[in-house]
């Protein structure tokens, strides 16, 4: 595993008493594309703004490359950030927007040049720098802020919601360009949205938040495949979630059928939720399958058909390549393998978690 | 047809709102002085403006301190205005409000709980207290045209230059100063404008010895407003127009600008550069010019304070004491003995020298006010005023110990000989139906009730109710009569012609004779009232011995005569009488009465506060009735 570049400990942030962050602990690694991810009000923004020096946590330390910098001004910090309303200088033209940075370190007019050219290439921008901010598209703008952060050579890009303002086509290319990036920089990028498609695309490890808290933190696969509770199971991706009974060691009780599964340890008759992904559902033909059901909606969606069946008094949702008719009297299947099997919500905090959403 | 009629109403509210500054532009070019009639095109006023030190004199203060005021006011409003973005949405709100309420306020209670702040503090009202006001009451006006350009600027934008390594400030000065730079010389503007303008605020926190343009001219309504004023009006107006204009300019190319983004680059950095670089230049231009003119820093201690009526000396005379003497004067003008009276109740040596008129100056006697004179530091006094006068002064200031006649005069009738073909000998002309709507009254509850009173034969000191009453039914009987009660209008409106007969006082009558030749001056033979004022020293005096220098200096022919040129009332100086060069003025009755008339006339006398109260209440029905 490669090198420990940030580490937030114990950090609490609030404002005029509404609890942000609650002793929040995250870790991250040198050179990785680390995506923040969460509803807005989640508290990841405020993470990003306490890493960027604009917040300061009310308790906790935050340690960057070994060093605490907890209340270090953000112009000296070695991380640079990209807003999420781009933020460019509106009286500057591209180039001394790039340039203001290089400009308060001194560097040569020489450096400062080629540092430009070699920003805007990178960006797909060659040729702009006589250009007025107002006169690009908000898509290049964003990648103008991008520039005007990497040519610094920061150790941390922090992009907060860098794609939020754009429309979808442009999002994509976006997606792309920055993993791009972040291979040719060879840096740590913090991503913060709450696109979890955006997410998915470009991380190389997630951290999901809710209300202040972590809720789960993992490669991409593990978060969607494994979700560990109900809040990340339906924040990213559609799901289907239910209140189950463990009858025992991989075998449980979804609306009173009986499936096979693979987890073990939960004990014997525990409550406990499910979760299985709407493309994981089969319909086979009845008497095939494990619980019986009725087709209620069937809405084409190009790659997939997308279906909702009424079965043991739950609308499932299934996504098949296969179609079927509305009134279809089906049976509902699972490999046990695609069923994942949570604990039902202890504490309060969770429990109030699970409400929210 | 709808079309037109929306014309003719938006001209017609157009000619309600500008017809009066257009009317005053106008007579600024008008040779005659007077109001109503045209007398030729001409720049004069305009050049004996430029001429006159006094009124440059608070042009020049009256730029410096809206110049310095408002530079204090933008940096320290625009600095409040970032400070409040970092507050919450309520609490800002709450703040701009509460700084919103000065404007909204009315001026007079600024003005007055300013003054008693600076009372009760020990300043000493003068430059810096106006300076301050002005610094305060600006404040708001810079917010109010800041603030909304703050809240649509990005906070991102900062905290970008931040992250790029920026200090704070160099980060402000290099990404917010630049977008919110229209809107803070917007409210520059506005804040300068409202100085220029400002009159009451000032005036209450200026103290003595200080004036800007607003008070200057204000101390001068007690002659009437010359036509200088008139030009000096136009300029201002011109100023004001010109700085809205562009204050109004800069919003709409900064508003063009947050709108349409395509704006070009150059224009809007040209635009604040350069009126930067041309406000920097002005700035410099007006302090320099101010520091020459204005004297505003210079301290002495060998001075003289004096509080006299405006337009009461010739402004040569000032000078010329200062450089035989060596001592600074430091000279202001109030409008009325009231206004007077007030000023001196609240600081007793805030003035040295002041020139009450008869019955006031028997009051402040009364209230040990004044403190005696040393007859044998005034030799011109002793030597030249006349013994008549003096005795006349004796009637409210026993043995001459307090007052120095300074001018005289008597209240009569003046008439218009094409007009009134009746001999002109009794008050009881005015009541005459045959001039209907011609007659002039003067608005003042003394003469008004002088005139009734020697009307019937009584004395116009007098305290008793039922001749009071009889005086005010017979004013109320004349009331249909009258054409209007007014001040110095009487002087205009009889050179235009405008009315028959008026009440008058003999120094304005000198004046009219001048410009209009059919005007006859006549002292009724009921009798009529002689005034008098004289100069006092105030019992505080921090300079009595320069206060004496100055009283005797007025006592000398020469500066007497220079004096009574400029005013034109009876001066009591027979030196400066036999001095006169024009015959007809030396011998002139209005000028110079006989003693047969002056025997018939009385001095006004302080008549008390239960009296005063009476003849305030009739005063009152009198202007109420129809």
């Amino acid at each position: 595993m490669a090198k420990e570049l940030i580490r937030l400990e114990h950090v609490s942030k609030s404002y005029d008493g509404n609890m942000i962050l609650d002793d929040l602990n995250l870790s991250i690694h040198e050179n990785s594309f680390v995506t923040i991810l969460g509803p807005s009000g989640c508290g990841k923004t405020t993470t990003l703004r306490i890493i960027g020096g604009f917040e300061t946590p009310d308790q906790g330390r935050v340690i960057f490359d070994g060093q605490d910098i907890t209340n270090l001004a953000p112009n000296k910090r070695q991380l640079n950030t990209v807003f999420q309303k781009y933020a460019l200088f509106t009286h500057m033209d591209i180039a001394q927007n790039i340039a203001f940075g290089l400009k308060i370190k001194n560097k040569t007019d020489a450096y400062i040049k080629d540092k430009i050219k070699y920003a805007l290439k990178l960006v797909n921008l060659e040729g702009f720098e006589h250009r007025m901010p107002d006169s690009l598209s908000g898509g290049q703008q964003q990648r103008v802020a991008i520039a005007r952060a990497i040519v610094n050579e920061p150790k941390v890009l922090l992009l907060d919601e860098p794609l939020g303002a754009l429309d979808l086509k442009l999002r994509q290319d976006m997606q792309y360009e920055l993993i791009r990036l972040k291979n040719e920089l060879g840096i740590t990028f913090i991503y913060v949205t709450h696109d979890q498609e955006e997410a998915l695309t470009m991380s190389d490890h997630i951290v999901v938040m809710n209300q202040g808290y972590i809720q789960q933190e993992g490669s991409p696969e593990k978060i969607y495949n494994e979700p560990e509770n109900a809040f990340v199971a339906d924040f990213i991706g559609d799901s289907n979630i239910i209140h189950a009974t463990m009858v025992q060691d991989k075998l449980v009780r979804i609306l009173g059928a009986n499936f096979s599964c693979v987890d073990t340890g939960f004990g014997i008759n525990t409550p406990v939720d499910v979760v299985i992904r709407p493309e994981d559902v089969e319909l086979v033909p009845r008497g095939k399958g494990t619980l019986p059901g009725k087709v209620s909606h069937v809405i084409f969606k190009g790659v997939h058909y997308e279906m909702e069946v009424e079965a043991g008094g739950f609308e499932w949702l299934v996504h098949s390549t296969r179609m079927a008719q509305v009134g279809d009297e089906v049976d509902i299947s699972v490999d046990p393998f695609n069923i994942q099997v949570m604990n039902v919500p202890a504490s309060e905090d969770e429990e109030a978690i699970e409400i929210d959403v | 047809m709808r079309k037109t009629i929306e014309k003719v109403y938006m001209g017609i509210i157009l000619v309600f709102m500008y017809l009066p500054i257009v009317t005053m532009i106008i007579l600024s070019f008008n040779s005659s002085k007077s109001r109503a009639k045209w007398g030729g095109f001409t720049f004069d006023w305009y050049i004996n403006l430029a001429s006159d030190s006094e009124i440059i004199n608070a042009f020049a203060n009256t730029l410096i301190i809206a110049l310095i005021s408002t530079v204090v006011a933008t940096i320290i409003g625009t600095a409040t205005c970032v400070a409040m973005m970092g507050l919450h949405k309520k609490s800002r709100s709450v703040i701009m409000g509460i700084t919103n309420i000065p404007m909204i306020n009315a001026d007079i209670v600024t003005g007055i709980s300013l003054m008693l702040l600076f009372r009760f503090l020990h300043f000493n009202a003068g430059f810096i207290t106006v300076l301050i006001a002005h610094i305060t009451f600006n404040i708001p006006y810079v917010m109010l045209s800041v603030m909304p350009r703050m809240k649509t600027i990005n906070p991102s934008v900062y905290e970008a230059a931040l992250d790029l390594g920026a200090e704070p400030f160099f980060a402000f000065r290099k990404t917010v100063l630049p977008d919110l730079m229209p809107a803070v010389i917007s409210g520059a503007m506005m804040a300068f404008t409202m100085s220029l303008d400002d009159f009451i605020i000032t005036y209450f926190t200026k103290g003595s010895g200080f004036d800007t343009l607003s008070t200057k001219i204000y101390s001068e309504v007690k002659r009437g407003i010359q036509p200088e004023i008139y030009a000096l009006s136009a300029i201002i107006f011109i100023i004001v127009i010109v700085l809205m204009v562009g204050s109004r300019q800069l919003k709409a190319r900064n508003s063009a600008a947050s709108s349409k983004k395509e704006i070009s680059y150059e224009k809007r950095k040209g635009l604040s550069k350069k009126t930067i670089l041309l406000l920097a230049a002005a700035c410099g231009v007006i302090v320099v010019i101010g520091l020459t003119f204005g004297g505003v820093f210079k301290t002495e201690d060998n001075q003289v304070y004096v509080y006299n009526w405006g337009e009461y000396i010739d402004p040569e005379v000032i000078t010329m004491f200062e450089e035989e003497t060596g001592i600074k004067v430091i000279y202001d003008e109030f409008e009325s003995n009231e206004i007077m009276y007030a000023k001196i109740a609240s600081d007793n040596s805030a003035y040295d020298v002041i020139c009450p008129s008869d019955y006031m100056i028997s009051r402040m006697i009364q209230e040990g006010m004044l403190q005696e004179l040393d007859w044998n530091s005034l030799p011109y006094a002793s030597e030249n005023i006349d013994p008549n006068y003096l005795e006349s002064a004796a009637s409210f200031d026993e043995g001459n110990k307090y007052a120095v006649p300074n001018f005289c005069g008597t209240v009569g009738i003046l008439y218009n000989k094409t007009l009134v073909d009746d001999p002109v000998t009794s008050w009881d002309i005015l009541w005459d139906e045959k001039y209907a709507g011609q007659i002039l009254m003067q608005d003042s509850v003394r003469d008004a009730f002088m005139v009734a009173l020697a009307k019937n034969g009584y004395s116009i000191n007098s305290t008793d109710p039922a001749q009071l009453e009889e005086a005010a039914a017979e004013l109320i009987a004349q009331k249909p009569l009258v054409q209007a009660y007014v001040i110095d209008q009487v002087r205009d409106k009889m050179i235009g012609g405008e009315a028959a007969l008026g009440v008058i006082y003999s120094g304005e009558a000198l004046y009219t004779q001048r410009e209009n030749s059919d005007l006859e001056y006549v002292i009724p033979d009921e009798g009529s009232n002689v005034w008098l004022d004289g100069w006092c020293i105030t019992r505080d005096s921090k300079h009595t011995e320069n206060a004496l220098k100055w009283i005797n200096f007025m006592c000398r022919e020469d500066i007497a005569l220079m004096n009574f040129e400029y005013v034109t009332y009876t001066t009591p100086n027979l030196k400066a009488q036999e001095l006169i060069e024009d015959e007809t003025i030396r011998n002139s009755t209005v000028a110079f009465p006989t003693e047969d008339t002056l025997s018939r006339c009385e001095v006004y006398t302080y008549l008390g506060q239960d009296a005063d109260e009476l003849y305030n209440e009739l005063w009152k029905k009198i202007k109420a009735a129809d």
